[in-house]
């Protein structure tokens, strides 16, 4: 019995780390692994595991804990796969855990320049794995593939110059033969893009500015001239949150950031493309197949760079290829995948920058919607009704969920003056207002008509996403980072029914909480992880 | 080499700020996620040459990115943030610490202030307040102490559905529960369910001493409390 027992051991820590693309193209049918950033390539972060159930998840404890060594926000999803855990320490660092025990097998850590900026904390969302690598991107803008099974290093490219204000804090997503990377630096007057890298051998395949330049489509959408004739260098655009992939289309569906200068938008008149814009490239050429944009000329920082969550459903009567989206502005989108056509839009939260949506889903603007010398009140403030944080999709229920801020913000505009390197925002707005701080929720929404089917109140806007499982159970956060009062932070992990909204289970775990719960099995149990403050906990049925 | 320039590198540097500095340190350096930089000490050294450094290269350990500006514009944000906090240095101030010593002790301050272990904790701890607050600032919180009240010290008045009754300072509270710190009953949490009213008072419980002290009084001890610093600052 004690042989069984060591060789069960053996079995369950030595298999090889070998992730096909074919698994990565079924990953939704390995329940018992988190194999992409999203769960799967269409994004629904859902789970077909039931062991934790609505009738149990009240009994949940705590199975293991992993403390990391770092003072940045953890905003990672881990990977699991066969038993082993792949997570992103922040600033660009790895752990390789045993995912039943959470005990580390090795850790990389990456030697940065002393001088990075990044907007908002130098933080990591996640690794990708295929074969027997694992692929990070780094703060310093590089792009690293590690030996899944010692941490070193197989190859290390720079993407872009970080001096610049370039960044990756992404996850990167594999598709086929290749990484997929995007790009941060929305708040240093970057020109953004979206690129894709031989796997095996770290060289570039292609990249799609997400700024169109001279000679490219879309350019007609910056048309500054004098001082200002080429703004679109310093466009912004950034995409560092992942995207999704239709194989059946071959493509890459991506959302893209704010264009640079946030704030101020005089030195740059025109829409801008293709920032704040969900864009759908062929995944083997980078070209350009669709785009849709959220919010032309954006001078608010609403970003597209949402997680698009992509469904076949029928809409009105016939079957179709759907992206279901919740955008930072406040709208709830319904987009067609093959085409990006323009199906539905819905406010999701309170919004007072836009009329409506035309038939096309153009915002039609309100006056006094944009940053002015002596600030602007506008609902949503300027980190959205939500913002990257993953939304959820469950196939049992048929429901969207997401996170929702309901919150104003004031929003002035300064000075927009670009030096390489240093924030190029034009000035600062201000959120969490003193007379109105707003509030969090989570929301489950009718996907075929945006109306909200229940809700969930906190008092601390959340920075976290959800996730959703086939026991009917969803996994939420509260707890801020970025507030007045950083003292008053709530930091509750909890379940939910998925179908009504009521809270079965929740857990104080004493730290802000900036990415997105998954599950997996370890010796056959289901493991719910979710990172809080600097730790990664891990829960399960006792 | 101290750098300081006039009021053109001023407002340079102040534009600089707005953009670079204010998400953390406020639009008016008063603080936010980032320490109030308008005492004129610094926690990380208050010399010009350690500002220069601190903001060109940022802090290790802390949240204190370095920037890419060039030396000259670096000096300039030392320039405005020397600007905040312009006011007139403890010695010069007009009163007498040592007779605003006595009256801080003498018109019942210490009933509700602390400093250095003696007196109550109805207010803020003002061991070091010298090192924390700019002399207009302290002048106005002895004038008119509900003009800000920091967030620890808004008092919260809760009536339980058990008809208890609670009046304290709000410590913390979330979306299942207040904390207080309860007048009579000490350090109390209260879940939200058992709750039937609740409200939190704007002002302070601090009474204004405008019409209590004299104006030479509270310049003596506006001085006092100015001289109130952080051990290692007090021989700068």
């Amino acid at each position: 019995m004690k042989t069984g027992i060591a060789l069960l051991f053996l079995a369950s820590v030595s298999l090889d780390a070998q992730i096909t693309y074919d698994r990565l193209l079924k990953a939704a049918e390995e329940p018992q692994n988190w194999l992409t950033y999203s769960g799967s390539y269409k994004s629904w972060r859902y789970s077909a595991l039931d062991q934790i159930n609505r009738d149990n998840a009240g009994k949940l404890k705590v199975a293991w804990v992993h403390q990391m060594v770092t003072n940045h926000r953890i905003e990672a999803t881990p990977i699991v796969v066969d038993g082993i855990m792949y997570v992103s320490e922040p600033p660009s660092n790895v752990f390789a855990l045993d995912a039943a025990t959470g005990r580390p097998f090795w850790h990389y850590k990456r030697s940065l320049p002393s001088k990075i900026n990044v907007c908002c904390d130098a933080v990591n969302r996640g690794v990708a794995v295929l074969g027997d690598r694992v692929y990070l991107g780094t703060v310093d803008a590089h792009l690293v593939a590690l030996n899944a099974k010692t941490g070193d290093v197989v190859w290390d490219v720079p993407v872009a110059d970080y001096e610049k204000g370039y960044s990756v804090t992404g996850a990167p997503l594999i598709v086929k033969d290749m990484v997929i990377t995007g790009i941060a630096g929305g708040e240093y007057g970057i020109r953004g893009f979206l690129d894709a890298y031989d796997a095996k051998t770290g060289k570039r395949r292609w990249r799609f500015n997400t700024v169109a330049g001279p000679g490219e489509k879309g350019h007609e959408t910056w048309p500054g001239s004098g001082p200002n004739a080429n703004a679109y260098q310093q466009g912004g655009g950034p995409t560092w949150v992942t995207g999704s992939y239709d194989p059946e289309l071959n493509y890459i569906i991506w959302g893209v950031g704010n264009p640079s200068p946030d704030w101020n938008a005089d030195v740059r008149p025109g829409d801008n493309l293709y920032t704040d814009s969900a864009i759908a490239l062929d995944a083997d050429t980078g070209q350009l197949k669709w785009h849709f944009q959220f919010v032309p000329h954006d001078a608010n920082d609403w970003d597209a760079v949402q997680v698009p969550v992509l469904v076949d459903a029928d809409w009105r009567g016939a079957p179709r290829k759907l992206i279901y989206w919740a955008h930072r502005g406040g709208f709830y989108y319904v987009l067609d995948r093959r085409t990006g056509e323009f199906l539905l839009g819905k406010p999701f939260a309170k919004q007072t920058w836009a009329k409506g949506l035309d038939d096309k889903g153009r915002p039609e603007r309100l006056p006094n919607s944009t940053p002015t010398e002596q600030g602007a009140v506008i609902w949503p403030g300027v980190q959205g009704a939500t913002n990257w944080y993953s939304p959820s999709y469950s196939p049992q229920t048929g429901y969207f969920y997401l996170t929702v801020w309901e919150n104003k913000g004031f929003y002035l505009k300064g000075e927009p003056k670009y030096t390489p390197g240093n924030r190029y925002v034009g000035s600062v707005p201000d959120i969490d207002m003193e007379d109105d701080p707003g509030y969090g929720a989570i929301r489950a929404l009718n996907p075929s008509t945006g109306e909200k089917v229940w809700e969930y109140k906190v008092s601390t806007k959340p920075w976290s996403g959800v996730l959703t499982t086939a026991g009917h159970v969803l996994f939420g956060s509260n707890g801020g980072w970025l507030s007045r009062e950083r003292e008053m932070m709530e930091a509750y992990f909890f379940a939910l029914d998925s179908g009504t909204g009521k809270e079965l289970w929740r857990i104080n775990l004493g730290g802000t909480m900036s990415s997105n719960p998954i599950t997996y099995t370890a010796n056959g149990k289901q493991m719910v992880t979710m990172a809080a403050g600097g730790a990664l906990f891990t829960f399960a049925l006792p | 080499m101290a750098q300081v320039g006039g009021a053109a590198d001023r407002d340079a540097g102040g534009r600089i700020f707005r953009t670079h500095c204010a998400p953390c340190h406020g639009i008016k350096g008063t603080g936010g996620t980032g320490p109030d930089l308008t005492a004129g000490r610094f926690f990380h050294g208050s010399t010009d040459d350690d500002l220069y450094n601190n903001i060109g290269n940022g802090i290790a350990g802390t949240e204190m990115p370095g920037v890419f500006f060039n030396g000259k514009q670096v000096w300039q944000i030392v320039t405005f943030v020397r600007s905040l906090s312009q006011q007139p240095s403890p010695e010069s101030l007009k009163g007498d610490p040592g007779r605003g010593r006595q009256l801080v002790q003498g018109k019942g301050c210490l009933g509700c202030h602390q400093i250095r272990g003696e007196g109550g904790a109805r207010g803020p701890d003002l061991s070091v307040i010298g090192s924390q607050r700019a002399a207009g600032y302290l002048r106005e919180s002895i004038i008119d102490p509900s003009a800000h009240v920091a967030y620890q010290y808004r008092v919260a008045k809760l009536v339980g559905k058990d008809k208890s009754r609670h009046t304290g300072f709000l410590m913390n509270q979330d979306t299942y529960m207040v904390q207080l710190l309860d007048f009579d009953k000490g350090l109390t949490t209260i879940p939200r369910d058992a709750i039937a009213d609740y409200g939190v008072e704007s002002g302070s419980i601090m009474p204004s001493y405008k019409d209590r002290l004299t104006g030479a009084e509270v310049d003596d001890i506006v001085a006092y409390l100015a001289s109130l610093r952080r051990a290692k600052e007090a021989t700068e």
